[in-house]
């Protein structure tokens, strides 16, 4: 059966949340790239709806720190309340 | 979350067409020629005759809403209700009707915006945030862009230079304002390597990433009293300031150290030369606000003396490619020291390969 | 009632001929605490000359990675209405062309949500809203997408195009510039909100050489207008130059880069060698009403251009001599061609490496390989001059086996 599109936005925050443990940030390249290596039937465009997913739910965000970035919500160490 | 109303995303800009006057949607892609009738105004005949006239006012770009208010009443009221801004932050007032070019002359003038910035003039320059807004600013931008071109007003307002002169500001190295094409180029630059802030660096930065962040690779991991942290080899740095971009615990700015440098000969046209990029002039002058004296007036000297040594159409690196750099430093009285001769990747290209010298007094 | 702060340093710079930042931002800051604090911590860094500003990596709007920067004032307790400061970058439409009922609209949102302090506009092109608060980002947002704006690019993303004003008022405009700028924006919308690159990318559309937009410095990806056959002439505007006190031969044909223009002052005429003509426009912008650009005219495609930071400044070079971008057809071949590079630069490139510099790094010949281009003598001003090439044996021989 094909993987869906859930499977992987589920497996890029499994990534991303077991890197952010470790103190690591990855980018959106570097989940894409992996997925599409890990699976034959993985092209970019569902790696794309997979992430768009994840962002628009709100289960990861974007940052930028001199490149863009997928991480977890949180409070960030530049902040103010 | 509950959601009342769906989100819109990804709609885009607004469809230029539905802003376009209509004499520009009546002649678009058949305009003719065009003539400059005064500084800052401008004629674009169509095909089938038709005028429009373009009035070119000088903004400070950072505008409060009163202002833009300001430009739609008078667009309102001279130009069917439409404007637009140029690449430098001008604002451009279209109308048919030449009876009103003088009318908005009037009322812009009146708000203090000058008329001009067409043809050979010094046109607004391009900049950036500086202290505004900026988190790794070496300097200023507005505040400096504001004292250098009250000094050159004249030009704008004129169309008294030997060809266009394009000034351009970036508080730092990262260059928003991407100014390294310039006539004249004012760079911010910070002259001391970042403090490290030890005690915070590891919980609000990814070590790793701070450490590929540096061009020069000066950044190593390391532990400070038990804590993980990075070391920063101060020979190796060369002030970028790409680790604090990245890391907010390596800030770099230093009232002291930081300043400005001058740089000047670059150009973006093709017009009878090929764009090149801007050159060192001044290596370092000191933050002097709020109006930078010594900034304005070694911009002012460069703009004076080209202006009267140059040949008719030649842009400021074209004078200088013309009488050679040893002429260009004579000239202006500009110090030449060890920190104009690169020392960076492919160094040797800007090196003077030849036996063909111009010889200058310099006693 | 907002604090009043004494600015003695900034007040300085109300003087003076040069439109005024400072007025500006006093005009906003009469009923905007956020303006007003704005003034009070500029003063602050006038005296000490130090900025106070801290980046905010992780605020934007829900579902995008572009169009907000943020900013935290490092001095929260002093200016406490600007220790938020977020900046948002919106869409400009094509040419910077607007209706005052348009950028009223956008002033209405913005006095609601925001400082009230704007960029018209940002050096990248976008109308630059500076200042507001993160819970104030996404009010602001879809006020604005409800009055036809939406956010611009920031992050490792499609930068916002941009375009000089081109056919819309200028004669010289070898192609549909602001068309251009338009299409691509729409077509990259999902690139442009979602950045995925290893860097910033960005567009710029000038309509002839003279380029307005400087997209030959400032843009990865650089379309400037140029023509194929030969340059119009008028014989009769020249001899109303030439009557007019034109010095046509010092002015015009002395000045010609390639050397291809002859005048004869008796007949009053003037001759192109078009094959040698390099369309660097200066007899046009010196005798604007006696020559034009020809009429097959399109856009030479450049690449990779970029400031200095990190591997040191380059200017876009030529990738594509000749494509017309008004033709549909050439348009989708031309996307096309940068869908397969941005599809290179994306599997192959590093994270903050510029195409440029991902050239750079590959070689160009590599890259012209996996894009599938040819090589042609227009991308170089000179061949190599030094013998250091690199045949790749094993390749050729697989090649002559198969
Ligand atoms: C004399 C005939 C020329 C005309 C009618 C003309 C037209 C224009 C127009 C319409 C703009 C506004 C562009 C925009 O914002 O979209 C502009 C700006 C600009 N042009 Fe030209 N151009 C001319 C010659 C040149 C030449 C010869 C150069 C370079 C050598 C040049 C370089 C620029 C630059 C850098 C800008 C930005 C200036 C500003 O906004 O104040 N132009 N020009
Ligand atoms: C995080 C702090 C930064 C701030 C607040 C900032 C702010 C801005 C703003 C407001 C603009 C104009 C945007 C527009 O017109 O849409 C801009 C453009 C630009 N920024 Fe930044 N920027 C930052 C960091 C950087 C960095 C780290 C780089 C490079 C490594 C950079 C390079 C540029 C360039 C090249 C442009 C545009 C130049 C052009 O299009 O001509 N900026 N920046
Ligand atoms: S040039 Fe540097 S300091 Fe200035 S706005 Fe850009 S990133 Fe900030
Ligand atoms: S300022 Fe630049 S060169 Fe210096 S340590 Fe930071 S990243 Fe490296
Ligand atoms: S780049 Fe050329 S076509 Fe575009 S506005 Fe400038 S002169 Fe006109
Ligand atoms: S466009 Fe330039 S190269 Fe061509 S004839 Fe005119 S001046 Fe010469």
């Amino acid at each position: 059966m094909a993987i869906t599109i859930d499977r992987i936005a589920d497996e890029m925050f499994e990534m991303v949340k077991e890197a952010q443990e470790v103190g690591k940030k990855l980018k959106p390249m570097d989940l894409q790239k992996t997925i599409k290596n890990k699976y034959d039937d993985v092209d970019k465009p569902m790696t794309k709806k997979a992430i768009k997913q994840l962002v628009d739910s709100g289960r990861l965000v974007y940052s930028y720190f001199g490149g863009t970035f997928l991480e977890l919500p949180h409070r960030e160490g530049a902040a103010n309340d | 979350m509950a959601e009342t109303k769906p989100r819109i995303t990804d709609i885009g800009p607004p469809d230029y067409r539905q802003f376009l006057p209509p004499v520009i949607e009546k002649n678009y892609g058949q305009w003719k020629y065009h003539e400059i009738l005064e500084p800052g105004v401008m004629v674009h005949v169509a095909e089938r005759g038709d005028k429009v006239y373009t009035v070119r006012v000088a903004s400070p770009r950072l505008l409060s809403l009163d202002t833009i208010r300001f430009y739609a009443d008078v667009a309102d009221r001279y130009c069917g209700g439409h404007l637009r801004f140029t690449s430098r932050h001008n604002v451009e007032f279209m109308t048919t009707d030449a009876d009103n070019v003088p009318e908005i002359r009037k009322e812009v003038e009146e708000r203090g915006h000058l008329v001009g910035g067409i043809g050979n003039s010094i046109t607004s320059m391009v900049h950036t945030q500086g202290w505004v807004h900026c988190h790794s600013a070496a300097t200023d931008a507005s505040g400096i862009v504001k004292a250098v071109m009250d000094d050159l007003a004249e030009h704008f307002t004129a169309m008294d230079l030997p060809a266009k002169c394009r000034i351009a500001l970036a508080c730092c190295l990262n260059m928003c304002g991407a100014v390294h094409c310039s006539d004249i180029a004012i760079l911010g630059i910070h002259r001391k390597p970042p403090r490290i802030e030890h005690d915070k660096l590891d919980k609000i930065c990814e070590i790793p990433l701070v450490s590929s962040s540096c061009p020069t690779a000066a950044i190593r991991p390391t532990t400070v009293n038990g804590t993980k942290s990075v070391d920063v080899i101060e020979e190796d740095c060369m002030f970028c300031a790409n680790c604090f971009t990245v890391c907010p615990a390596l800030p770099i700015a230093d009232a002291e150290a930081d300043g400005v440098s001058i740089w000047v000969g670059g150009k973006v046209s093709n017009a009878r030369t090929q764009p090149r990029f801007s050159k060192l002039a001044i290596p370092y002058i000191t933050n002097n606000p709020p109006r930078w004296p010594e900034v304005t007036s070694a911009v002012k000297n460069i703009v004076d003396v080209w202006r009267q040594d140059a040949r008719k159409f030649e842009r400021i690196g074209d004078w200088i490619e013309r009488i050679g750099w040893p002429r260009f430093f004579k000239k202006t009285g500009i110090e030449f020291g060890k920190e104009h001769i690169d020392d960076y990747t492919h160094a040797g290209l800007s090196f003077q390969r030849t036996a063909q010298i111009t010889h200058v007094d310099w006693d | 009632m907002p604090k009043e702060y004494k600015t003695p340093q900034l007040d300085e710079l109300e003087k003076g001929p040069w439109p005024s930042f400072v007025k500006e931002i006093k005009l906003a800051a009469k009923n905007n605490e956020m303006a007003n604090d704005v003034l009070g911590q500029l003063e602050q860094s006038y005296d000490e000359r130090l900025g106070h500003w801290k980046h905010g990596g992780i605020v934007g709007v829900m579902g995008y990675g572009g169009g907000v920067i943020g900013r935290y004032s490092d001095l929260p307790d002093k200016y406490p209405a600007v220790s938020h400061f977020h900046t948002l970058r919106v869409n400009h439409p094509s040419g910077w062309f607007y209706t005052s009922d348009a950028l009223r609209k956008v002033c209405d949102i913005w006095e609601k949500h925001g400082s009230g302090l704007t960029n018209m506009h940002g050096s990248t092109g976008d109308i630059v809203l500076l200042g507001t608060r993160t819970e104030k980002l996404e009010p602001v947002f879809q006020e604005l997408a409800e009055a036809g704006f939406d956010l611009g690019g920031s992050g490792s993303d499609v930068r916002t195009p941009s375009c000089c004003v081109g056919k819309a008022r200028c004669e010289w405009a070898c192609y549909d510039t602001m068309k251009a700028c338009y299409d691509i924006t729409m077509r990259y919308q999902d690139e442009l909100h979602r950045p995925a690159f290893p860097y910033k990318w960005k567009f710029k559309f000038a309509g002839c050489p003279n380029d307005c937009v400087a997209s030959i410095a400032r843009a990865d990806c650089s379309l400037i207008g140029t023509w194929r056959d030969d340059l119009r002439i008028d014989q009769d505007e020249v001899a109303a130059y030439a009557d007019g006190g034109l010095d046509i031969f010092n002015d015009v044909v002395l000045q010609c880069p390639a050397k291809c223009m002859r005048y004869d002052a008796e007949k009053k005429t003037l001759e192109v060698d078009n094959e040698s003509c390099r369309r660097c426009m200066h007899c046009i912008n010196v005798m604007p009403k006696a020559l034009r650009p020809g009429t097959d005219t399109g856009a030479v495609f450049l690449l990779g251009s970029k400031a200095p930071i990190l591997e040191g400044a380059l200017l876009s070079s030529v990738m594509v001599p000749f494509v017309n971008l008004d033709d549909e057809e050439e348009f989708e071949d031309f996307c096309d061609l940068v869908d397969e590079m941005i599809d290179v630069w994306c599997e192959e490139g590093k994270a903050r490496e510029r195409v440029g510099e991902f050239i750079q790094r590959v070689g160009m010949g590599n890259f012209l390989e996996a894009i599938g281009l040819e090589p042609m003598p227009e991308m170089v001003a000179y061949p190599r001059d030094n013998p250091y090439i690199f045949y790749e044996m094993e390749e050729e021989e697989e090649l002559e086996e198969a």
